[in-house]
């Protein structure tokens, strides 16, 4: 399984670069106009670029391939799914010490909300790569591509016209200070509950599979 | 003789378009079993079958007499493997594969694999898809070869490759069989590759196994016996095969060719190639 898992990191090798470029011109930029916000593409970035590895594989018939491997079919799934949180987790670590260097060095620097930007986009991230990971393995990536798509717009829409009919929102100020107090516990717990539900899923699914 | 592959009542099928089965194939260690037959015939779904890449409906298969379902890794620990058409994903280097192969079987040999390499002319810093198409069977062959495996499955890795690359592949299948606890399962279109490395060759046609004979056997007693139309009549049913009709002679495949010799002295009797067999077999009428 650890060459799977090498598999996936080799693969974006040439990607992790660009985002290591993506991250020092940021900063610079960063520096002069004092805003954290944009380290929170980090995680989104890999988080692309760990769904190209599912179109190299798809490409090139690699799941077929490797169900060849002394490893069990189960184990390929777990593999991505590790190669993934590895990447999650070192793109989350990252955009924390980015953030709070850039905090240092312009003099305002706020622990507290540095971690928020990287929890806050590490659990956007997870609820993405979780939904749609089984998706991909059911549909395959170009079929499960278009849904993303279409969900995300959707989602987009809804909340634009929850903004336009003044509905009351002031429910997420509630969650905003249960998060502010909780968060540092509750995200964490809340991230490996539904990667391991999605796992769960896909591995069932892709049992099922023949290539 | 050791079985290599023993396979029992085999069935699988996609729809109702095509169905593997019933499969019955032994395979003995230490031999080159060629597997042909036309596309979409079976070849790969059987390979696949092999490999647990598709579920079988029906049946069993042993591998090194282990059940393939129940001891699946220690099995594909000893199996190397080039499937048409599939590799690992081809934005990585030759150096990557390395990477990933000495941690995905534990009898991976660094040293072996860059060996082939160098033997190749592959540069080992090079893309796969920097590869030429001949280079990159070449190095999907040594993949299959580096992990030392007792069984070697090839689907079709021979294709697309000139004849000086495709001598050379024949020979590393060669020195591979060199030990006599080695054996490969060869599927290929390329009948006259058969004719000069496989000790059998199994014919599936329709998802059926049709013949099932030692290379000996077939290039030493099946023969293609050609006769006018008119004297066609007077062959006697039991000794065809199967026939074509021309429009002046008809081909007929016997079996013993000894026999036909003697019995139809009017007629000539031709040697066989494996292609011919195939045309006749499928085409041909019984």
């Amino acid at each position: 399984m650890l060459g799977l898992i090498k598999k996936d990191l080799l693969m974006i090798k040439g990607t992790i670069k660009f985002i290591g470029i993506f991250a020092i011109v940021y900063s610079m930029v960063a520096v002069m106009e004092g805003d954290l916000n944009g380290v929170a593409f980090i995680p989104a970035l890999v988080c692309i670029m760990m769904m190209t590895t599912f179109s190299y594989d798809e490409f090139n018939k690699t799941d077929a391939y490797v169900t060849t491997f002394p490893c069990g079919k189960k184990n390929v799934v777990k593999a991505k799914y590790i190669a993934t949180i590895i990447l999650f987790i070192a793109s989350t670590l990252l955009s924390i010490i980015l953030s709070s260097a850039i905090g240092i060095i312009n003099g305002d620097f706020d622990f507290q909300y540095a971690l928020e930007i990287a929890l806050g986009t590490a659990i956007g991230v997870s609820i993405f790569q979780c939904l749609f990971y089984p998706a991909i393995y059911k549909f395959g990536i170009e079929k499960s591509r278009i849904g993303i798509f279409v969900i995300v717009f959707a989602i987009v829409g809804v909340g634009a016209l929850i903004a336009k009919s003044g509905i009351n929102i002031n429910f997420l100020k509630n969650i905003e200070i249960f998060l502010d107090n909780y968060g540092i516990i509750i995200i964490p717990i809340i991230t490996i509950i539904l990667w391991s539900i999605s796992y769960w899923i896909s591995a069932r699914i892709y049992m099922k599979k023949e290539f | 003789m050791n079985k290599a592959i023993e396979i029992k009542n085999l069935t699988k099928s996609y729809d109702e378009q095509f169905s593997l089965g019933e499969i019955n194939l032994d395979i003995p260690s230490g031999q080159i079993i060629g597997l042909i037959g036309e596309n979409g015939a079976g070849k790969t779904t059987l390979i696949k079958c092999l490999l647990n890449i598709i579920k079988k409906d029906t049946g069993s298969i042993k591998i090194f007499d282990k059940d393939t379902d129940k001891f699946e890794t220690l099995i594909k620990e000893n199996i190397g493997v080039v499937l048409d058409d599939m590799f690992l994903p081809e934005v990585l280097t030759v150096r990557d594969i390395d990477t990933i192969m000495k941690d995905s079987y534990k009898a991976w040999d660094s040293n072996l694999f860059y060996k082939y390499m160098k033997d190749f002319g592959i540069d080992k810093n090079k893309k796969i898809n920097k590869l030429s198409k001949g280079m990159r069977k070449k190095l999907e062959i040594a993949t299959s070869l580096a992990h030392h495996p007792k069984l070697l499955i090839l689907d079709e890795p021979t294709s697309g490759l000139d004849p000086v690359v495709r001598n050379e592949v024949l020979d590393i299948f060669l020195k591979f069989l060199e030990d006599e606890e080695h054996t490969i399962l060869l599927s290929t279109h390329i009948t006259s590759d058969l004719e000069h490395i496989a000790d059998k060759i199994v014919f599936i046609d329709k998802g059926k196994i049709i013949l099932d004979e030692t290379r000996d056997n077939l290039m030493d007693n099946y023969a293609i016996l050609k006769c006018e139309l008119e004297y066609f009549k007077k062959i006697d049913e039991k000794d065809i095969i199967s026939y074509k009709k021309n429009k002046y002679d008809c081909e007929v495949l016997v079996n013993d060719a000894k026999k036909a010799k003697k019995k139809y002295k009017e007629c000539i009797i031709d040697k066989i190639t494996i292609e011919d067999l195939m045309v006749l077999m499928i085409k041909g009428e019984k």
